[in-house]
């Protein structure tokens, strides 16, 4: 094992731990990951990455243990936190009977984007999405739908992207896509929740594989300064 | 200022737009109103030779039974599909969220019940387009659509919501029921007793607006 | 603090052992009194011993909604599902006695007012009460015992209703004693209580509230182990890798 580099985690969690019930879904999961890096979060289903990214992205208050994302405690839930990550989720996130343009169009109001229209314009046309941005988002197909959201998740410009499963329902077109313009994306730092094991190597820096809510492999992390060890 | 209130104005906005576009589910509520407000009045019209003094009452069921629906379904949606995360994701307040939610419905069921006024003034040939009343509908809005908003809110995830959504708001809204029925009675010049009953509205109204903006931010954490 | 908590738990431990005993012989005490002991109300009859279970009964619901909102608070602020527990137990004596006290005073109302129900103030709150809280246990029961969210919904509904409560009285007052009624309501404006009566209602307390509070702490542990239910039966899908 090689010394760590020093360098400050941009997202960095301490025995983060959801219990539902007596029953720990998320167990004492601490990891350190370096700004720039691509971390792929993978394990079986209800292994907890759902509930791990869900946290990171403060929808759900950890029952024990904190994060810390670009400085900010998560407990907190400051909107500074928020405004730095990006979150792809399992569902699209978008209005149905909204265009794309309206949709977009909202959130870019939501996040305080300063001069909307030219950043919303340069990511439909990269997802793909501009010549259809005035149709009802419902009548979209479910690739599409995938596009728009991630979209939305980089429409603030967040230093940090949260994904689950981002491959869902695009075509290898969209696939392509996603690399480009998400997972390696230069200077954004991402952790993606993934089944596409076969990707992980395109595009991953690291993995982070969790077992019954627990780490047991990270190949992602940094080794962080404990407190008060002398430099 | 404009960056506190740009959020909830950005909701407030979306909402409408939503209701606009989704035209049919508030219809809904309208039609369900209108036919509410007809069908007391077959009713009560076999029972009773004069029907006024029934209004109030007539009125203020069918606006919180048609604000229930209508609050629960448009929230539904944006549960449905997952975007009320994403309010929840981004960096504005969900006393913003809630806010800017609230005032939108509040916004369209105004429109319905302007509507209903209308319809029963010719039904019950009472003329219901006054100053006063109009003051005392706003009010009785404001109060049950605020905490309406918020249980709609907390109960779109359960199961049997459209059932249990009237269960649970019309107890907690018996006091601002009162409040407004008598209200109303009195602007009618109907006998209903002594008690300031404008003032019992609004102190209810404000009770569950109160309540409810304060409540939300703890209710949607989780 | 931890000795305090342990205290109580040790003192909690002995439920099974101490709370029956209490509860079946101040039950019967109150029977036995209400039944026997007490004299005859000169005015109105038999059906005044209504009265011994009627007026400890809405004591006891009070009581046990005050729980219910303390608890909920609980919940909300400390996100601890035992607390959850408590609320539903204190919530289901709470509507079972305030259904005691609606009935009873129906029985009562029938003879001496001529109907089982008025719309008086002081029933129609009751009425409402009763309402807030059944609704509560059936918002409750829609989601299942592990339900951090569903219980936190619940948690803040049960403090709607607590707070909804004064208001309610309020209301109701102006609405029915600033009306002209139609049934004049004699009250309680009973002429001083005969001592013996007066010592019946005290053994009535006492029954009534160990019962509510028995009642209260089986509900509260069948539902805490519904909860263990739930989380054993999770632990074991895990575990079979499901």
């Amino acid at each position: 094992m090689t010394t760590a580099r020093i360098e400050a985690p941009i997202l960095q969690t301490l025995a983060l731990t959801k219990r539902y019930g007596g029953l720990d879904v998320v167990r004492q999961v601490a990891i350190a990951l370096p700004a720039g890096s691509r971390t792929a979060l993978v394990g079986a289903n209800g292994a907890g990455k759902t509930t791990l990214l869900a946290m990171l992205s403060t929808l759900v208050t950890p029952s024990e243990g904190d994060a810390t994302i670009v400085g900010h405690s998560l407990k907190a839930r400051p909107a500074a936190l928020r405004r730095a990550i990006g979150v792809l989720a399992h569902a699209p996130m978008l209005y149905e009977e909204m265009t794309p343009l309206e949709n977009l169009g909202f959130f870019a109001r939501l996040y305080g984007v300063a001069q909307p229209e030219p950043r919303i314009e340069e990511l439909l046309r990269a997802v793909g999405v501009w010549n259809r941005r005035h149709e009802a988002t419902s009548v979209l197909s479910r690739g599409y739908h995938q596009r728009l959201a991630l979209a939305r998740a980089l429409l603030h410009r967040p230093a940090i992207l949260l994904a689950d499963e981002p491959e869902t329902g695009l075509d290898p077109e969209g696939v392509e896509m996603l690399d480009e313009l998400a997972l390696r994306a230069p200077g954004l730092t991402v952790l993606a929740a993934t089944h596409r094991v076969d990707r992980v190597e395109a595009w991953a820096t690291g993995v982070v594989r969790l077992e019954h809510g627990r780490v047991v492999e990270d190949t992602a992390s940094i080794a962080v300064a404990r407190q008060g060890a002398p430099a | 200022m404009n960056e506190a209130i740009g959020p909830s104005m950005a909701v407030v906005m979306k909402d409408l737009r939503l209701a606009w576009r989704d035209r049919a589910g508030w219809a809904s509520a309208g039609a369900f109103a209108t036919i509410a407000v007809l069908v007391y009045s077959f009713a009560f019209d076999l029972a009773t030779g004069d029907i006024r003094p029934l209004l109030p009452g007539v009125l203020w069921t069918t606006f919180l039974f048609a604000g229930i629906f209508a609050g629960g379904q448009s929230f539904a949606r944006e549960s449905e599909e997952g975007t009320f995360d994403a309010l929840l994701l981004s960096p504005v307040s969900p006393t913003m969220v809630y806010l800017g939610k609230a005032a939108a419905n509040i916004i369209a069921m105004l429109v319905i019940e302007f509507l209903q006024l209308g319809l029963a003034t010719i039904l019950f040939d009472t003329n219901l387009v006054s100053l006063e009343l109009l003051v005392i509908v706003f009010l009785g809005t404001v109060g049950s659509v605020s905490l309406t908003t918020l249980l709609s809110t907390m109960s779109a995830s359960m199961r049997g919501r459209a059932m249990l959504l009237p269960v649970m708001a019309l107890p907690l809204l018996v006091p601002l029921l009162i409040g407004a029925v008598r209200a109303t009675g009195a602007s009618l010049n109907l006998e209903v007793g002594a008690a300031p009953w404008t003032l019992l509205l609004a102190v209810a109204a404000l009770w569950s607006a109160a309540l409810s903006v304060l409540l939300f931010p703890i209710a949607v954490e989780r | 603090m931890s000795a305090l908590t342990s205290t109580l738990q040790r003192v909690y431990g002995l439920w099974w052992i101490v709370l029956p005993p209490i509860v079946g012989s101040a039950v019967m005490a109150m029977i036995i009194g209400a039944l026997v002991v007490a004299p005859r109300e000169i005015i109105e009859g038999d059906v005044q011993r209504l009265l011994y279970i009627h007026f400890p009964s809405i004591l006891a619901a009070y009581g046990a909604f005050g729980v219910v909102f303390v608890a909920s608070l609980v919940v909300l602020w400390k996100r601890d599902l035992r607390w959850d527990a408590v609320a539903r137990g204190a919530a289901t004596v709470g509507v079972l006695f305030t259904g005691l006290t609606l009935a009873t005073g129906a029985l009562w109302g029938k003879p001496i007012w001529g109907v089982y129900w008025t719309w008086d103030a002081r029933l129609t709150s009751t009425l409402v009460l009763f309402l807030i809280y059944a609704a509560y246990l059936l918002a409750r029961s829609m989601a299942d015992e592990l339900d951090e969210q569903a219980a936190r919904f619940a948690a803040v509904f049960a403090v709607l209703g607590a707070l909804d409560i004064p208001l309610v009285m309020f209301s109701v007052t102006w609405w029915r004693t600033l009306h002209p009624q139609p049934i004049i309501m004699r009250g309680l404006e009973r002429p001083a209580m005969p001592a013996e009566m007066l010592a019946v209602l005290l053994i009535a307390f006492l029954g009534i509230g160990a019962l509510a509070l028995w009642l209260g702490v089986l509900r509260t542990e069948a539902e805490w182990l519904a909860k263990r239910t739930a989380t054993l039966r999770a632990k074991i899908d895990r575990h079979q890798g499901a």
